[in-house]
C-alpha cells in the first residue's frame, strides 16, 4: 500500500514535471518566432516503416544543414516520428500545423500515411511535399499537396519501354497484392507494354503474392510454364530477392525487372549471386548527377555518414529545396502563397534532376535504371521524360 | 430514490459533455479535435472488445477484422460517386455498387451490421473453442477478413486503399455515437444478458446448470461487440478520411487489448478511462520526442521514439501495481464519488483500511 502511494506520488511528480518543461519550450518558441521559418518534417521513425523514415530524414537535415536560411531567416526543423501508423501521421500533422505553425509539412515515406495526412492540408491551407509516396492518390484531388518523387505510373511506363526496347514480347507479372506500391506499378506497366507491343495477350500471366511470404514454388511452377521473356516483379526488397533466388534455383532464366524498392544493400544480400543482372528504376544515380547541388549533396553526405546516399535520401533532400525556392519566390511565410509558388516550381536545380511540378503536383524528372552486376548496382540507362 | 438521483446525475453529466463537445467543435483548433476523437473512437471499440473479452469473458482477438469490415462500407459507399473514378484507377468499381451512395449515418449503420453478421457466421462454429483455441481462431478470421479486402480488388480498390471519405472532424457527431455506445452497454451489461455473461465468465458449466443457454449468449455477446466494433471502424474511416487494408492488421486489435487490460478488463469506464489514456497520453508524451537541452547541452535521448520507451516503462508500472487494470472490474458510481465529494480524506483512508 505503501509502496503504491509513493509510486503514485512519483508519477503525479513527473507528469508534473514534464508538463512544467512542456510549458518552458513553447515560451522559448515564440520569442524565436519572428527570425525563424518552420518547417514540419513527419516520418516514420518508428514501427515498421523506420528504416524508410531514417534515411529521408537524413536528407531533409543534409539540405537544411546546407541551406539554413531563406529570406534572410533561419529555418527550423520540426520533426515528429508518425510511428508507420495512419491516426498518427494525421493527429501528427494537425499537431504540427496547429501547435508549431509551421509553413509547409515535408513527408511523408510510405503513401498511405500521407494520404492520411491529405485531409489536414486540405483544410487547414498549408502545404505539404511528399518525399516518397508515389501512389498518385496522394496528390489527386489535394492542391494542397506535392510531391518531389514521380508516381508509379511513370515508373511502370519507364520499365515497360524498357522491356519492349530491349526485345520483349511476352512478359509476366509478379506482383505483391498487398503492397500498393507493387500494384500500382505492375498495373501501370501491363497498360503501357499492351500499348507498345499492339498485343492484348502480351501480359501472358499475372501472379500473386502476399507481404512476408517466403516460399514462392507455386507461383514459379505456374510461370515456368509459360515460358515469359521477361518478369516484372514490382515489391519488397526481401520477397523480391527470395522469390528471384527460387526461380533461378528453378531454372527460370528470364531477366527479372523490378522498381526503385530493389535498390538497397539487403536485395544483394538476400538474393545473392542470383539477383545478378536484375533491373530496376530509380531515380537517382551518382554518374548520373549532372546538377551542382548534386554535387554539393554527394560530397556533403559521403562526409557526414560515410556511405552512398540512396535515392530516397536524395528525394528527401529535394523536397526540402522545393520548399525553400518555393518560399523564397513567394517572398513570403503565409503558406497560401507559399503553396502557390509550389505550385509553379520548373526547372529547379534539384540533386535528381531539374524538377518541375506538373499540374497535378507531381514531379516531372528522368529516371534510371540500374542493374545489379558484381554485387553493386550498376549504371544502365537513363530515361528522360517526354 | 438513489437510482432516480443517479440516472438525472448520468442525464446531466451526457448533457454538460455534449455542450462540452460543441464547445470543443467551435473554439479548439483541429489537432486538439483530432485528439479528442481518436479518444472516443477508440472509448468505442475498447467498450466493443470489453463486452465479450471483459464482461462476456471469451478471449477473442477479432477487433481488428470487425473494424476493417466497418470501415470499408464507410468507405465504399461514402466517397461521393464523382470522385470514385480517381480512386478506383486501377481496376474500375465493380457495378454492382458503383452508383450506390450513403450517407454517413446510414454507412455506419450498414458497416456495424454487416459486421454482426459475419460475427454470427464466425462465432457460430468457432465459439464453441474456450480461452487460447478461441484467441487464435478469432486472429485467423480478422486476418482472413483483411485479405479477402486486400483481394476483392473491384469493390475495395485493394492495397491501394480508398481516398477522398468525406472528411469528418466533428466532436458533436463522435460524442453522440461514444454516448450512445457507453449509454447501451451500460444498460446491457445491468440486464439480466449482462449478469447472464458475467455468470458464463466466471463459470461456463455452472452457468449452464443455472439454465442460462451458453451459445446464445456468447453469440449475442460476440455479435453485439462486432456490430460496435464496426461502428467504431467506420468512425476511424471517417476521421482518416482514407483505409487501407495495411490500417488492420492483427496489431491493430492489441492496441485495444492494451486500452481494455489497462483500464480493467470487466469496466465500462474502465475502458473509457483507458482509451483516453492510451491516446491522449501518447501524445501528451511526444514532449520526449522533441529535442530537450538541459544546462546548455543536448541530452542525447530525446529524440524521436523515446516516448514509446517511456510509455513502456509506465505501462509495466501500470501493471505491477494495478493487476487488474486501473479500474479492476469496479465502475465508477455516482455513490462512491459523492461519498469521496463529501469527506476525500475519510474515504481514501477507509479504502486503504479495507
Amino acid at each position: 500500500m505503501k509502496m503504491k502511494k509513493v509510486l503514485s506520488i512519483l508519477l503525479a511528480s513527473a507528469v508534473m514535471v514534464s508538463a512544467l518543461t512542456g510549458c518552458g519550450s513553447d515560451k522559448k518558441e515564440s520569442a524565436a518566432d519572428s527570425n525563424t521559418i518552420k518547417l514540419g518534417v513527419f516520418l516514420p521513425l518508428t514501427g515498421d516503416n523506420a528504416a524508410g523514415g531514417e534515411l529521408e530524414l537524413r536528407g531533409i537535415k543534409l539540405a537544411n544543414k546546407l541551406h539554413p536560411e531563406v529570406l534572410g531567416k533561419k529555418v527550423e526543423l520540426v520533426v515528429a516520428d508518425n510511428k508507420s501508423d495512419k491516426a498518427e501521421a494525421a493527429s501528427v500533422a494537425a499537431r504540427l500545423i496547429e501547435k508549431d505553425k509551421v509553413v509547409t509539412l515535408l513527408g511523408s515515406y510510405g503513401s498511405s500515411l500521407a494520404m492520411a495526412a491529405g485531409n489536414i492540408v486540405k483544410e487547414s491551407k498549408v502545404p505539404a511535399i511528399g518525399t516518397s509516396c508515389t501512389n498518385p492518390q496522394v496528390t489527386a484531388n489535394n492542391d494542397y499537396y506535392f510531391r518531389a518523387c514521380f508516381i508509379d505510373p511513370f515508373q511502370g511506363t519507364v520499365m515497360a519501354n524498357y522491356a519492349y526496347n530491349k526485345g520483349a514480347r511476352k512478359v509476366a507479372i509478379v506482383q505483391e497484392v498487398s503492397n500498393d506500391y507493387s500494384v500500382g506499378l505492375a498495373k501501370f506497366f501491363k497498360e503501357a507494354f499492351v500499348k507498345l507491343t499492339g498485343d492484348k495477350d502480351a501480359i501472358i500471366d499475372i501472379a500473386n503474392y502476399q507481404t512476408g511470404d517466403k516460399d514462392f514454388t507455386a507461383v514459379l511452377t505456374n510461370l515456368k510454364a509459360k515460358n515469359p521473356d521477361a518478369v516484372f516483379a514490382p515489391g519488397n526488397f526481401t520477397e523480391s530477392a527470395l522469390l528471384i533466388k527460387q526461380a533461378r534455383q528453378l531454372g527460370i532464366e528470364a531477366p527479372f525487372m523490378g522498381g526503385d524498392t530493389w535498390e538497397t544493400q539487403e536485395f544483394i544480400d538476400v538474393g545473392g549471386k542470383e539477383v545478378e543482372g536484375a533491373v530496376m528504376s530509380t531515380a537517382f544515380d551518382r554518374e548520373k548527377a549532372s546538377t551542382e547541388e548534386a554535387q554539393k549533396f554527394l560530397k556533403a553526405y559521403t562526409d557526414e555518414y560515410k556511405s552512398e546516399p540512396s535515392a530516397l535520401t536524395a528525394m528527401a533532400y529535394d523536397s526540402y529545396l522545393i520548399a525553400i525556392d518555393a518560399i523564397k519566390r513567394a517572398n513570403s511565410t503565409d503558406p497560401q502563397k507559399i503553396r502557390d509558388a509550389i505550385a509553379k516550381t520548373k526547372d529547379l536545380e534539384a540533386v535528381t534532376g531539374k524538377t518541375t511540378l506538373d499540374e497535378n503536383g507531381d514531379a516531372i524528372k528522368a529516371a534510371v535504371i540500374k542493374e545489379v552486376k558484381n554485387g553493386k548496382f550498376k549504371y544502365l540507362d537513363f530515361v528522360d521524360v517526354k | 430514490m438513489d437510482k432516480k438521483r443517479n440516472m438525472l446525475l448520468t442525464a446531466v453529466c451526457v448533457v454538460v459533455l455534449f455542450g462540452a463537445a460543441c464547445f470543443a467543435q467551435f473554439e479548439l483548433d483541429s489537432y486538439i479535435r483530432r485528439i479528442i476523437n481518436l479518444c472516443l473512437i477508440y472509448a468505442i471499440i475498447g467498450l466493443s472488445m470489453n463486452l465479450t473479452n471483459g464482461f462476456a469473458g471469451q478471449f477473442s482477438l477479432g477487433q481488428a477484422g470487425f473494424m476493417a469490415v466497418g470501415a470499408y462500407v464507410v468507405g465504399i459507399f461514402t466517397v461521393p460517386v464523382e470522385l470514385r473514378e480517381n480512386v478506383f484507377y486501377a481496376v474500375p468499381m465493380n457495378p454492382l455498387i458503383a452508383d450506390i451512395e450513403m450517407p454517413l449515418w446510414l454507412a455506419l449503420l450498414v458497416g456495424g451490421l454487416l459486421s454482426a453478421l459475419i460475427a454470427f457466421l464466425i462465432g457460430t462454429p468457432v465459439l464453441r473453442l474456450r480461452g487460447d483455441y478461441l484467441a487464435i481462431a478469432t486472429l485467423g478470421f480478422s486476418e482472413i477478413i483483411r485479405i479477402i479486402i486486400t483481394n476483392a480488388q473491384s469493390f475495395t480498390n485493394g492495397a491501394l486503399g480508398i481516398k477522398d471519405i468525406p472528411a469528418l472532424n466533428d466532436v458533436r457527431y463522435i460524442y453522440i455515437a461514444t454516448a450512445v455506445t457507453f449509454l447501451f452497454i451500460t444498460a446491457l451489461i445491468n440486464s439480466s444478458y449482462g449478469r447472464a455473461f458475467k455468470a458464463i465468465r466466471e463459470d461456463e458449466i455452472a452457468a449452464e446448470a443455472m439454465g442460462i443457454n451458453l451459445f446464445r449468449h456468447k453469440c449475442l455477446a460476440f455479435m453485439l461487440s462486432a456490430f460496435f466494433a464496426g461502428i467504431g471502424g467506420g468512425l476511424y474511416g471517417a476521421l482518416l478520411g482514407t483505409v487501407d487494408p495495411k490500417n488492420f492488421l492483427f496489431t491493430l486489435t492489441y492496441n485495444f487489448l492494451l486500452i481494455i487490460v489497462l483500464g480493467g478488463m470487466g469496466s465500462i469506464t474502465g475502458s473509457m478511462l483507458g482509451a483516453v489514456i492510451v491516446t491522449a497520453g501518447l501524445e501528451f508524451l511526444r514532449i520526449f520526442d522533441e529535442p530537450m537541452a538541459l544546462f546548455g547541452m543536448d541530452i542525447p535521448l530525446f529524440r524521436p521514439g523515446f516516448r514509446m520507451v517511456i510509455f513502456s516503462i509506465l505501462l509495466m508500472v501500470c501493471v505491477l501495481f494495478w493487476r487488474k487494470g486501473i479500474m479492476g472490474t469496479s465502475e465508477f458510481t455516482w455513490d462512491k464519488f459523492i461519498t469521496f465529494c463529501k469527506n476525500p480524506v475519510k474515504y481514501c483512508l477507509g479504502k486503504g483500511a479495507k
